[in-house]
């Protein structure tokens, strides 16, 4: 019997030069091997794909920073971003924050206590742009934190709660961090 | 909901509609090239963070060819006083890196206040440059280091200057290459503080007989950036008479609705008196940038 690829998942089946290619990339920890069309954007991706609705599409213009998601550690615009170029790279998004039991994050419960947010749209950016920040430096001055904040607009103009959220969750990851050593 | 149909080839109820393209992904440079030789026609893309864009807008590429893999493009080195910069450089990567920190420190800390963080993690110098939009800011940088664009692994080199004058089909090719001479360079400061209505870089450079010339870049967020030149002559800068000159050579159509000929002269000539003063602090010595 003819054994012929799967070409969903299948990486040889996806030839260069055709209208889409298969991907493998970690979401959230979790292994994914997907076929996408070549022009599809990872915004659309996790949310029509993986029912990501977390990641939130607004400017399609990578200015407003609502779709922001960590890619390899750094913080990208997912709408603007080909699903073709994470192949291989680890996306995080606001759904794999919280702990498995819904225990929330050192970043979620800052935002929380600290009132980091309004309407709430531009939240699941904000908390990816501040676990990248603090991944890169636990313990950012108000200048960092304002000069990566502003990657993100929040048109609720919240920014003054956002960056005391900022540096609370720099504390509680401090303290989360040293309870676990 | 606004219709997008230029020269996409479909009708697209909203933004979120992307042009449908083939994928190349080629691993080095002499790929991409064929690829690229094979469909003239072919997209080029570097970071995305623009070209997206640009395909929201109407752009509707057949091929599209992705320099991700190329790591070849991502090379900086400085060698026989001409700084080496790959297109695939993202501006975290430029700015940070310490081989442009140490030949040209002023770049540095200019490209780490261009864009956004986030943008900085993705974005190129070689998409910032080949997107030809005037409000972006490396055309400003590197034209006022009399940078130039190496395509095609060396078969044609032009200014960044070319970036304006050519039209989209006269610059055909694959940019493989920024070079920026640093032998003669004796200063480099950038002026953002009025953007976006005029941002000016410059730079000043020793002639062979000690005298000094500057070269200046003067850009907004609506026209392209006009290169503004001085050979002075002299030994040591005198920033009010050479701002004068400098402002003075700015044509009439620099001018856009955000202000007039005379006013965004008026402001090139201000910022370039200060980035002048600054130059002339640091060459004699009394202060460092």
């Amino acid at each position: 019997m003819t054994e012929y690829p799967d070409h969903e998942t299948d990486r040889s089946a996806a030839p260069d030069g055709e209208l889409d290619t298969c991907i493998e990339f970690a979401l959230n920890g979790v292994k994914q091997t997907v076929r996408v069309a070549a022009n599809a954007i990872l915004l659309d991706v996790l949310r029509n794909n993986h029912g990501c609705n977390g990641v939130r599409g607004s400017c399609e213009r990578g200015v407003c920073g609502a779709c922001t998601v960590l890619v390899d550690d750094l913080p990208v615009a997912s709408c603007s971003t080909f699903a073709f170029s994470i192949d291989g790279a680890s996306v995080e998004t606001v759904e794999g924050l919280a702990a498995p039991d819904g225990a929330l994050s050192p970043q979620q419960r800052a935002f929380s206590e600290c009132g980091g947010f309004q309407c709430g749209f531009c939240t699941s950016g904000m908390l990816m742009l501040t676990t990248g920040l603090l991944r890169q430096d636990p313990q950012p001055d108000r200048g960092t934190i304002r000069e990566w904040i502003s990657s993100n607009t929040c048109r609720c103009t919240g920014y003054e709660m956002i960056l005391e959220s900022v540096e609370r969750a720099a504390e509680l990851t401090g303290e989360t961090n040293g309870e676990s050593a | 909901m606004r219709i997008q149909a230029l020269g996409a080839g479909l009708v697209a109820q909203t933004q979120f509609a992307m042009a449908p393209f083939r994928l190349h992904r080629p691993t080095t440079i002499e790929d991409a090239l064929a690829i690229v030789s094979e469909h003239p026609d072919a997209v080029i893309a570097a970071g995305c963070s623009d070209l997206v864009a640009q395909i929201r807008e109407g752009c509707a590429p057949n091929t599209l060819v992705s320099l991700q893999k190329v790591d070849a493009l991502r090379a900086i080195s400085h060698e026989a006083g001409v700084l080496h910069i790959g297109p695939m450089v993202t501006h975290h990567m430029g700015a940070t890196d310490e081989t442009v920190g140490t030949a040209i420190p002023d770049l540095a800390a200019a490209w780490a206040s261009i864009a956004t963080v986030r943008i900085r993690y993705t974005a190129t110098v070689g998409g910032n440059l080949m997107a030809r939009r005037y409000r972006y800011e490396m055309p400003l940088l590197l034209g006022a280091l009399g940078a130039d664009l190496v395509f095609d692994a060396g078969a044609l080199s032009r200014p960044v200057a070319s970036l304006w004058a050519d039209s989209g089909t006269d610059q055909r090719g694959l940019l493989t290459d920024i070079t920026v001479r640093t032998d003669d360079l004796v200063w480099f400061g950038y002026e953002r503080s009025m953007r976006p209505t005029a941002t000016v870089a410059l730079a000043v450079r020793r002639n062979p007989d000690g005298t000094l010339q500057v070269r200046a870049q003067s850009g907004s967020e609506y026209r392209h950036g006009f290169a503004l030149t001085a050979d002075t002559g002299a030994r040591e800068l005198d920033p009010l008479e050479v701002s004068a000159q400098l402002a003075q050579q700015l044509p009439d159509d620099c001018a856009d609705y955000t202000g007039s000929a005379e006013y965004r002269r008026h402001l090139v000539r201000v910022l370039t008196r200060r980035l002048l003063t600054a130059a002339c602090a640091q060459l004699k010595g009394t202060t460092t940038r």
